[in-house]
């Protein structure tokens, strides 16, 4: 193999896994950035039990401890439309990739025990 | 609940044209689906168990704690979310090419032991203020 095919390798090989690696990297989240935003979430997912009103019962997924490309993605997920829930698709539509991905960072910091009733 | 919707909102279309007897019988139709669907067969957590072991755990492990981060964690997740949620990839109504595959061959009775298994799993998730 000569010195020019050989380079073309290198540069095809890190292209394309550099395009695999960049679908799943998850952009830095800050969580003290992400607990400044998080008064639009607590309202529902900060309360042991809560359950959503409309347009289906159930109880509102905890989040705390959560793998936050998870969160990402369905946040992601929720603004696009993709997934559908009149809250969060309204919430999310509101968040850029940066608040999402600080949200995803306080959020899946280890569960913190609420207090006790 | 999406079909009782339905059945609300073909209901409600009716009535401009509908006699009293025909609404009279949508209600019926509305409460008993109501009530067919508020009673679920209750879920049998070692059918689950044995339903996570074929489906599930390669993705998200028999504990509920996947290690792929693209893969939700599920241990001590609401019961009823979860089967919500596998509701949902099997009607379409939450689209996911993987999920839709496992969710669609799931009997509503598989969903309920699935949910009552993972939801049962030491909690690696919790509600965060």
């Amino acid at each position: 193999m000569n010195r020019l095919t050989a380079t073309a390798w290198v540069l095809l090989v890190a292209l394309v896994s550099g395009g695999v690696i960049a679908q799943t990297v998850v952009p830095a989240g800050d969580p003290a950035k992400g607990s400044q935003l998080v008064q639009m979430c607590q309202g529902c997912h900060g309360i042991p039990g809560w359950r959503t009103a409309f347009p289906e019962v159930y109880k509102v997924p905890k989040i705390s401890g959560q793998h936050p490309g998870y969160l990402v993605n369905a946040l992601k997920a929720y603004k696009t439309g993709e997934r559908s829930h009149p809250s969060m698709r309204a919430i999310a539509a509101t968040l850029s990739d940066n608040d999402m991905a600080h949200l995803a960072a306080y959020y899946a910091q280890a569960p913190v025990q609420t207090a006790a009733k | 609940m999406s079909g009782l919707m339905h059945l609300i909102e073909s209901c409600a279309g009716r009535r401009a044209v509908a006699s009293g007897e025909k609404i009279v019988a949508c209600a019926w139709l509305v409460t008993i689906t109501a009530c067919a669907s508020s009673f679920a067969a209750a879920a049998d957590f070692e059918a689950g168990k044995k339903k996570a072991q074929e489906v599930c755990a390669a993705c998200h492990n028999m504990n509920g704690i996947s290690t792929i981060p693209d893969y939700p964690k599920l241990a001590g997740q609401y019961p009823d979310y979860l089967a919500k949620t596998l509701r949902d990839y099997k009607s379409g109504a939450r689209k996911n090419a993987i999920m839709a595959g496992f969710a669609g061959a799931l009997a509503p009775q598989d969903i309920e032991n699935l949910a009552a298994y993972y939801a049962a799993q030491p909690a690696a998730l919790a509600s965060k203020y």
